[in-house]
Parts: structure tokens; sequence; C-alpha cells
């Protein structure tokens, strides 16, 4: 018996980094979208380190952007302290890092909820997701109220199977004292989604007033400040205010060493996996007991309040050792912690289970996204929720997923190790983990993804007017770079071969003159080389286009090659177990992965390229088509099935 | 082996050796590029050219036929051209150097059927046969790998792709955690690594180049039972008493070899210890060493004496290799010494006699078995150093001119190619490596 129902296209569960972009995206693709949260005042919470953004992560937050998503908007609207990271290196590996004001934060996001078309949100915890013959049909809230929708995205974050430490003493929890979804948990336990625990930690938080900050190094933000959406110009950004860096000492690292009996991780009471790039400062004094100190950056949690997030001391150890330790750091002698560090546990699913589009392989129409997911960062969770909230829409509106390549955008990279390497530890980007990161540039996410995020209805009218625009200038001065000839013995190029110190011996043009490293794009503006009316921002795309040329060509046929891979599908019902000449490794590992292309199967580690050719010939055989590569149009169950099967079974006999 | 591949592929496609004419095939997107560039015209589809084939100065390297054979129809279903010329293995190595550099790469054993399966030019009855040509052509690039990487060449390897991972820790460190109070290798440090790294190459690429540390040619072990003569057939096929014969069974203790040339192609030809249960400790160690010697082996001729039933191999003594089956002895069974059937011949070693028939078996076991010849995976590794070598280059380039993403692309080029020779190493593994190093992590 129902008390009250309601039916919409697309259901977000959680409303986090990845609930709330995932609802805007399918909204924003003109799908009438609920969005469900245990709380209204949380939506968009920061729930650890108030900053957005790093190497890679600020990639993934452009890419949001270029998408028409709301979390570079946001961290324009809150950011405290920007800063660009690599300002030193090249292009393709700088990026962008904000602090940001929680509240403003959270009120921005809020805002963009709220001014959503089609989009619908509501307070209430989720119990049951309705499934029937292997399909979603709706969910069902804790006071019986009843959702239909052929679509469901669920964004839970931590809160599945949470469990909180702090030092032996532990309790059910979601993340900063909002309860755990048990109910919900247990429910999905009972679905078959392989579970797996993962671990995360944060540090005390500290009242600023008890802070002696002159005794602290201050950090400012870059001038002139950074931005980080396209949209933006940095006249939306609030006050802005310097964090500080503070340092742990011997006796901070002896206070630690004594309270390690104490540790929940050291006692063995934490059965989950942590990240090893973000460890507990236990952890680090125990691996790295050569190191007589470690940097603690010290984050204002926001304009209006004095708490403080000491970046770098996340901690389990007892409440007495925490205190103890944060008041060993020269200028928290006095501090008084406001909120205890705790490592919490919770339950992720086996990202191999799902599709790239994120919907999982075992119930139609259901959708994963976030933390769930077993990544970290609200990065990894803003861009997974925005893609599945995307694919979502464009199922139930019966049009095919969308999901980037490796080599389009790093939200390619992050949901293609995802869905064919799973992960054990809580998964973060880094640049290091895309192959042609030389093209995946924070400058250029617009360039590669805006164009298609119009065609899939992400994009509205006046951020599209406004890339066009951005895309013309760009294009016309390369064209101007490429059209200028420099002759030599002519005044342009004597001009520019004393500034930059290079000869040019046969005839050029300013493009392929810009390639040469000792030469910039500043040369060619200070020796008027070009036009006035080219805009700076217009200039450096096309120096950058310029120095990586040569690396991009080769890349482009890497990409070649991965294209043709990812044409290649492998079967469902392909049995790894019965091909001769597969390690038992691999055949395991093939059979947990079931890999879609051959392009996924080849980045599954210990592959061989013989290995590769198995797969292609057997999947080839199983699908039966003769003269063409097995595409998915091929994967209806071929002719040839049977008598394959029958071979098969006589080379076993 | 590349699956689906835009590569162009280039091999010698007829069996290694003297013959009078020898064949290099091309298949893939540039070989119309690589036919002009090397006869210097337009081929017209599906005709015998005879012309010149030009090195890179535009001098005559030979003259023969060129055959273009346009997609989809041909062999592989791509654009092919047939080169063929005069059969000697230098003219060919020329031949086949000379389309290399014209953009094309060496062709992986089974490449051009398994091209030719998946552009649909065999059917489904056709597709067991390219499996176990896949299987054998796996199995003999293995044995090929473990040949060519035996101990010292593969150390050497093995140290160079570590120095690379070492300074790749290093570069994509600083990329990736540039808050971290860490002094990631100063440029200098970075810079006095890398031409180590360089130093260590070329001297091995040298030194592979000399053949100092890569076997060359054709590995074919003697093998058998004690006293069928294992040793009188190595010093028939090498012309020389290297082996010292008696009636005595198990006269041979350790495994003995010698290097011929059979019609132009080089060999080396290994007698091991007879193979039985013995409680002799010396005698023991040299049917072990017998056993690994087979385990290396192209191909393995098991003798047996004539007058005795039975012949194959059993047991053990079964490797996956192509074994021939000699029947030695003839002289004694009073048999005709000649071809049995392939893969068995009858022989005098005393004498001489059927050791023709011996030989042509030998040249079709090393060159027909995989489809391609079995010399390419001591080609492909000097190939892969040489492209990781050139990497590195641009590497030292780019640290000059300060571009530490573009230092990172080309290490991880160079790091690629060493990989393709001692296992590639993954990202999340290098991340591995910067977590295990540096105390990464706020």
């Amino acid at each position: 018996m129902t008390l009250h129902s309601e039916t919409y296209d697309v259901i977000v569960i959680g409303g986090g980094h990845a609930g709330t972009e995932a609802a805007l995206a399918a909204a924003r693709t003109g799908a009438s979208t609920l969005l469900l949260t245990q709380s209204i005042e949380t939506l968009g919470q920061m729930s650890c380190n108030p900053a957005i953004g790093g190497i890679g992560k600020s990639h993934l937050v452009r890419e949001i952007d270029a998408l028409g998503g709301a979390m570079a908007l946001a961290t324009d609207a809150a950011g405290i302290q920007f800063r660009t990271l690599n300002a030193s290196k090249g292009p393709a590996v700088r990026a962008t890092r904000a602090q940001a004001d929680r509240t403003l934060y959270r009120k921005a996001i809020r805002h963009m909820l709220e001014a959503q078309e089609n989009l619908a949100i509501f307070q209430q915890s989720v119990v049951d997701i309705e499934i029937r013959k292997g399909r979603v049909e709706g969910v069902l809230t804790a006071v019986g109220l009843e959702f239909s929708a052929p679509a469901v995205v669920l964004t839970t974050g931590t809160f599945l199977g949470g469990r909180i430490h702090i030092g032996l003493s532990n309790h059910a929890g979601g993340r900063a004292g909002d309860p755990a979804s048990n109910a919900l948990a247990e429910r999905l336990r009972a679905l078959p989604f392989a579970v797996d625990r993962l671990k995360t930690g944060t540090p005390p938080r500290i009242a600023g007033d008890t802070v002696d900050f002159d005794r602290l190094k201050p950090q400012w933000g870059d001038e002139p400040c950074p931005v980080m959406s396209f949209m933006s110009d940095g006249s939306e950004h609030p006050r802005q205010v310097p964090c500080h860096i503070a340092a742990t000492n011997a006796e901070t690292h002896r206070i630690i060493r004594d309270g390690l009996d104490r540790s929940p991780m050291f006692a063995g009471e934490i059965e989950g996996v942590g990240p090893r790039y973000c460890p507990s400062i236990e952890d680090k004094v125990v691996r790295f007991a050569d190191r007589a100190s470690h940097q603690v950056f010290v984050e204002p949690e926001g304009l209006d309040t004095n708490e403080l997030y000491p970046n770098g001391i996340s901690t389990s150890l007892p409440f007495e050792v925490q205190f103890a330790l944060v008041r060993s750091m020269e200028g928290f002698e006095r501090a008084r912690i406001t909120r205890p560090g705790y490592a919490i546990e919770y339950d992720f699913f086996d990202p191999r289970g799902l599709e790239p589009s994120l919907e999982t392989k075992a119930v139609s129409g259901l959708y994963f996204a976030g933390q769930i997911n077993g990544t970290t960062g609200y990065e990894e969770a803003a861009a997974q929720g925005l893609l599945a909230g995307l694919n979502a829409a464009r199922k139930v509106a019966g049009s095919a997923p969308w999901t980037p390549g490796r080599h389009e955008a790093y939200l390619g990279v992050l949901v293609d190790d995802l869905v064919t390497l799973g992960t054990n530890e809580p998964y973060r980007m880094f640049s290091s983990r895309a192959e042609y990161r030389l093209r995946l540039r924070q400058d250029n996410a617009d360039l590669r993804l805006t164009p298609v995020a119009r065609e899939l209805g992400l994009v509205d009218a006046s951020r599209w007017r406004r890339f066009e625009a951005k895309r013309a200038t760009i294009e016309r001065a390369a064209a101007a770079l490429k059209a200028t000839r420099l002759t030599p013995g002519s005044d342009l190029c004597a001009r520019l071969e004393a500034r930059c110190g290079e000869t040019v011996a046969k005839e050029t043009n300013l493009f392929d003159f810009l390639k040469r490293p000792g030469v910039t794009a500043a040369d060619l503006r200070a020796a008027g080389a070009v036009a006035a009316d080219i805009p700076a921002v217009a200039l450096e795309q096309v120096e950058v286009q310029a120095k990586y040329d040569g690396y991009i060509r080769r890349q482009d046929r890497e990409i070649a090659k991965l294209k043709a891979q990812e044409a290649v599908m492998l079967p469902a019902e392909l049995d790894y177990e019965s091909i001769e000449g597969l390690s038992n490794e691999l055949k395991e590992k093939l059979s947990l992965a079931k890999p879609r292309t051959l392009a996924r199967a080849s980045r599954i580690p210990g592959i061989t390229p013989a290995a590769l050719s198995l797969l292609l010939i057997h999947a080839k055989r199983l699908t039966g088509e003769r003269g063409k590569a097995v595409r998915p149009e091929d994967r209806a169950p071929a002719r040839e099935a049977a008598p394959a099967g029958e071979r098969a079974a006589r080379r076993s006999a | 082996m590349s699956t689906v591949d835009t590569d162009t592929i280039a091999a010698v496609a007829t069996a290694p050796g003297r013959g009078g004419v020898g064949i290099v095939r091309v298949s893939g997107p540039l070989t119309p590029k690589i036919a002009n560039a090397l006869t210097g015209r337009k081929l017209p589809p599906r005709s015998a050219v005879y012309c010149g084939f030009r090195d890179g100065e535009g001098a005559a390297l030979d003259r023969g036929i060129a055959i273009h054979f346009e997609a989809p129809n041909s062999l592989t279903g791509e654009d092919v051209l047939e080169l063929q010329a005069h059969g000697g293995p230098v003219v060919l190595d020329m031949l086949l150097g000379r389309v290399l550099s014209l953009g094309a790469r060496r062709a992986d054993p089974g490449e051009f059927t398994q091209r030719a399966f998946v552009n649909g030019k065999l059917d489904l009855a056709q597709a067991e046969a390219v499996l176990d040509l896949v299987n054998s052509a796996t199995r003999q690039a293995a044995r090929g790998a473990v040949r060519s990487l035996s101990g010292e060449f593969s150390k050497h390897v093995h140290a160079i792709a570590h120095e690379v991972l070492e300074l790749r820790v290093f570069c994509e460190g600083a990329i990736d955690f540039p808050d971290e109070d860490i002094d990631f290798l100063s440029e200098s440090d970075v810079g006095e690594r890398l031409a180590s790294a360089r130093k260590r190459l070329s001297k091995l690429r040298a030194r592979a180049r000399q053949g100092a540390l890569l076997k060359d040619g054709l590995n074919v072990v003697i093998a058998g039972a004690p006293n069928v003569g294992k040793s009188s057939l190595l010093n028939r096929l090498s012309g020389e008493d290297r082996a010292i014969v008696t009636s005595v069974p198990g006269t041979t203790r350790d495994t003995l070899d010698a290097d011929f040339d059979l019609d132009g192609m080089p060999v080396r030809v290994v007698d091991t210890a007879g193979l039985r249960d013995t409680g002799d400790a010396v005698e023991t160690e040299g049917i072990n060493r017998a056993h690994r010697a087979m385990a290396a082996a192209d191909v393995v001729l098991w003798v047996v004496d004539d007058r005795e039933a039975g012949g194959s191999p059993g047991g053990d003594a079964c490797t996956g290799a192509a074994t021939i089956i000699v029947r030695n002895k003839a002289d004694l069974s009073g048999r005709r010494p000649g071809s049995i059937s392939p893969g068995a011949v009858r022989i005098c070693a005393l004498t001489g006699e059927g050791v023709d028939a011996l030989a042509t078996e030998i040249k079709q076991a090393a060159g027909y078995r995989a489809g391609e010849g079995i010399f390419t995976a001591r080609a492909r590794h000097l190939d892969a150093l040489a492209a990781a070598d050139t990497a590195l280059a641009a590497a030292a380039e780019r640290l000059v001119a300060n571009y530490g993403e573009l230092v990172a692309e080309d290490l991880r080029d160079a790091h690629d190619h060493l990989g393709a020779i001692v296992g590639r190493v993954s990202a999340d593994d290098l991340l591995g490596e910067i977590f295990a190093s540096f105390c990464i992590g706020k």
C-alpha cells in the first residue's frame, strides 16, 4: 500500500559532488529529474579538506566545466585562495588549485540546483531500490514514499556501511557527523555486485584563534588570480586570504610513535585499504622514519569561520594523542581542537561491474557514481556524476550512451581505468595516469569537449557563444602565424634572431619558428611579429600547439591504433577459461573484467600481444562474420556460433 | 604481436639461406609510398615490374621484380608490395632495412597471416589453422626471446630499464606532486643520470650489433639415447672432428657445439649427452644440460638407431621445438638412406649418406614453421633498443631546453620500448614506485 507516488525520468540518490552534478546534467538535457538527499542543508558539502583542484584534478574540473557542469563555477564563487601549480613547467601539466569557503561553496551549488529547470529536490532517506526483471523501476524512502523512474543514479559516497574509527573505539556513521545509510547498504549487498572495503581519514580541525600565525609561513594565492571556469574572469571571487605552512617535529613524531599501540590501523581494527598518496600522519612517521619533519598546510575553512583544516596530519589515533601531537607543533602550543580526526571505513562496489556509461552491468537503468565506485576526491566524484546523470537521461530518451576516450579527456582515463582495472585503494587522478596528457590540458578542455557537449544538450547558448568566439580567435591567430613568412635577411627575421638567439637558415613561417625550444610567443609579440588585435589567450593557445606539435602527432598515431582496437568488440559470452594459450592468471583477470573491447583488454596488466591475438581470433570465431572486424552490430548470435562451440568441445575432449 | 594495427609491416618472406630468389613482403597503408620511393615509379596494380631497387641516395641496391597488390585484393587485404630480389641474406637484409627506413616496422611472427584473418581473407575453416599458427608463432617467439635474452644481454636491458624507471620516478614525481617539500632530483642530477643511461644503452647496442651478446642463427640440438651416433652426426654436419666418438655409451658428458653454414644460414649445432637413467653424477649433470639445450632449441634432431623400432622422443624430451627424427646407422640396418617422410630421414653419419636430405629437412623446419623467420626476435630487440636510444636522445635535448613534461614523455617512450623486451611497467606501478620512494601526501 503506497502512501504517495511520483514518476520521474531520472532519480539521483545523494547530494554530494557526484549527485549534484548528476542531477544537474540529467536535467540540463531535458530529463525530468528528482534529487533525493538525506539533508538539503548539506547539498554540495565538502566533507574532507576545503580545496578543489590540483594536478590531474583541476583537469577534471575544467572538463566538467566544458561539459556545462557546476563545480568550476561554484569554485570561482567560493574560492578564497587560488594558485597555479607547476607554473614553471609546461602547459600540459599546469593545474589550478583553490581553497574554498565551505559555506559559499554549498550556497553556490544549492543556488544552481534550485535554478535548474526540470529538477526537483526532496529530503528523504532511501531505504530500497525497486528492481524487477533486472531493470530498475524506482526507489522507496524511509517513510514509505515511492518514486518511480526508469533510471536511477546512486551516489551515496562513504555512507554505505560507514564505520568511523577514533582510537580503538568505533561506531557506525557517514562523513562529518551524518548518519550511515545502513538500510540501503544491506539492500545493495543483496544484489549481485562485488562489494569491498576502503578506508580514508581526516585530520582534527582546529580553532584559528588559538593558533599563533606569526610563527607560521603564510602562503598567498597567485596574482593575477587564476580562475577555474571558462566562463569566469576573476570578478566572481570573494575576498582572498592566505594559507599557512606549519611542520611536525621530533617531539610530534615521538608522541605519535608512543600512541601507535592505540591506533586502529596498527592494531588491525581496520580492514579497508587506505590510499598510498594520502597516508595518515602515523603512517608517514612509521614508513619514513628518517624524516625529521613533515609539512602541514593550514587551510582556512572559510571567511566567516576561524576553523582551520591542518592538511597533512590526518589521523585515527585516540583523541588524547591527537591533542598532544597538535600542540607539539610550532605555533600550535595553545591550539584547541574543534573536531577530532578520524578514519572512516566504507563499502564500495567493484567498478568492473560497470559499463563505461557507469550503468551497472547487473541492473539495467541503475548507475553508480562517485566514491561508491572506489574513487576519492570531489573532482573525481563530480566528473563521474556528470557522466552518469547524462547517460541515465540518454537511456530514458532512447539515445546511445556517451563516454569520452582516454585520448579525449581525463574523465575518459578515469572511467576506463575503473571499469577495466578496478581499484584496490581509493582511486585518485594523477597526470601520470593519462598517457595522452600533452593533449589533455586544462587550457584546452573546452576545445576538446564543449563541441560534443553542445550536441549532447549539456551546454547552454551563452556558454556556446562564448566558446565559438574563443575558438575563432585561436584559429585566426594560428592562421596568421602560419601565413607570416620569415625570410632570412628580412627586418623581422633579424629582430627575432637577435631577440631569441636563433638563426633562420631558410625561409620558414612564424608557427614553425615558434616550435623551436628557445622561442616564446612573448618573443614574437615583443618583436612586433604578431598583430596587436590577437589576444594573449589565443596566442598562448597557438604557442602550446606549436610546442607540442611533434609529440601530439606521434600520439595521434598511437591513438589511431587504440581506436582500431576499440572497434573490436569482445562478445560477453567469450569463455576465457577455454582459450588455449592464455596463462591462468590472465584467464582469471579477463574473466573478472570481461573487457568490452580489445582496447580495454590490452590494458589489463600482464596481457601480451600474443594473448590479444588469441582474443581477437576467438572473438571473431564466436561472431563468425567474414570479411570485417567484429563490431557492435555483429554481436547478435552468429550462424557459426554452434559449430565453433562443438569444435571447442572436441578440442577439450 | 600487434593485433589490430595501422602500422605498415615488412619481412623477408622466403626461408633464410642462399636461395636463388628471395622475397621481401610489405603490407599496410604506407605501402604505395614505400613502393614509390624504392622503385622511383608508380607501380600498376597486380603487374610484375622488373626494376631497380634504390637506396636512400638513389643508388641501386639490387634489380628485381616488384608487384603491388592494392587493398583489398591482396594476401592480407591491405596494400601489399612484393619485392623479388636476389636471394642472398645480405641483399635481402639491405632491402628490408631500406623498407624499414621508409616507415615500415618489422613484422611479428605470424602477423601477415593474422592480418589476412582479421581482414576476412581466410574463412572460418582456416581459423583453426590460424590459432595453431599464433600459438606456434608465440612459442617460437618466446624461444627466440629466451635465446636472445639469455644471461648478460637481459641483465643489461633490465639495468637500463631500471635507470629509466628511476628517472621517470623523479620526473613524474616532480610533475604530480609539486607541493611536497621533496627535493626530486635537481636538473643536473637528472641530466647526469640520463647521460649515464644513454651511455650504457649505446654500449649495449654496439656490442649487440657485433653479435657479442646475442646468439645468432639457427640453434640445432642433437639429442637421443646414448650411443646412437649423435657425436658422429655433429662431426659430419660441422665438417670437423669436434666430438670424440667411441663405441662406449655415455662418452659425451657435456654439451658441445660447432658452427657451420647451411646454404648461407648460420647454424649452431649442439651435441648433447645421451639421455638415460644413470647413477654417475657427472653424466647426470650432462643430461640436465642436454634438457636445457633442447628447451632453447629451434630444431631438435632426435637420433635413433635405425636397427631399433620406435622413434619419437617421449616425456621430458618433448620440447615443442621442431623435431626431426634421424634414423642413423643405415650402414648397419641395410636400409636406403634418404627422406622417409616429412620430419624423418635415414642417414649414415659415418659415410655422410642421407645428410643432404637432413639438411633439406632442417631448412624446412627453420623456415616455414612460423610463417615468418625465427630470427626476428633478435632483430626486434635491436629495433627496440634503437628506438629507446632515439627517445633518450630526445629527452636529453628537451632537458636542456627545460621542458620537463616533454622529458617525461620521451622517457615514457623509451621505457615502453625497453618494456617491449623486458616487460612493460603500468602507470599504477610507476605511481607505486613514487609512493615507495618518497613520502607523498597530506
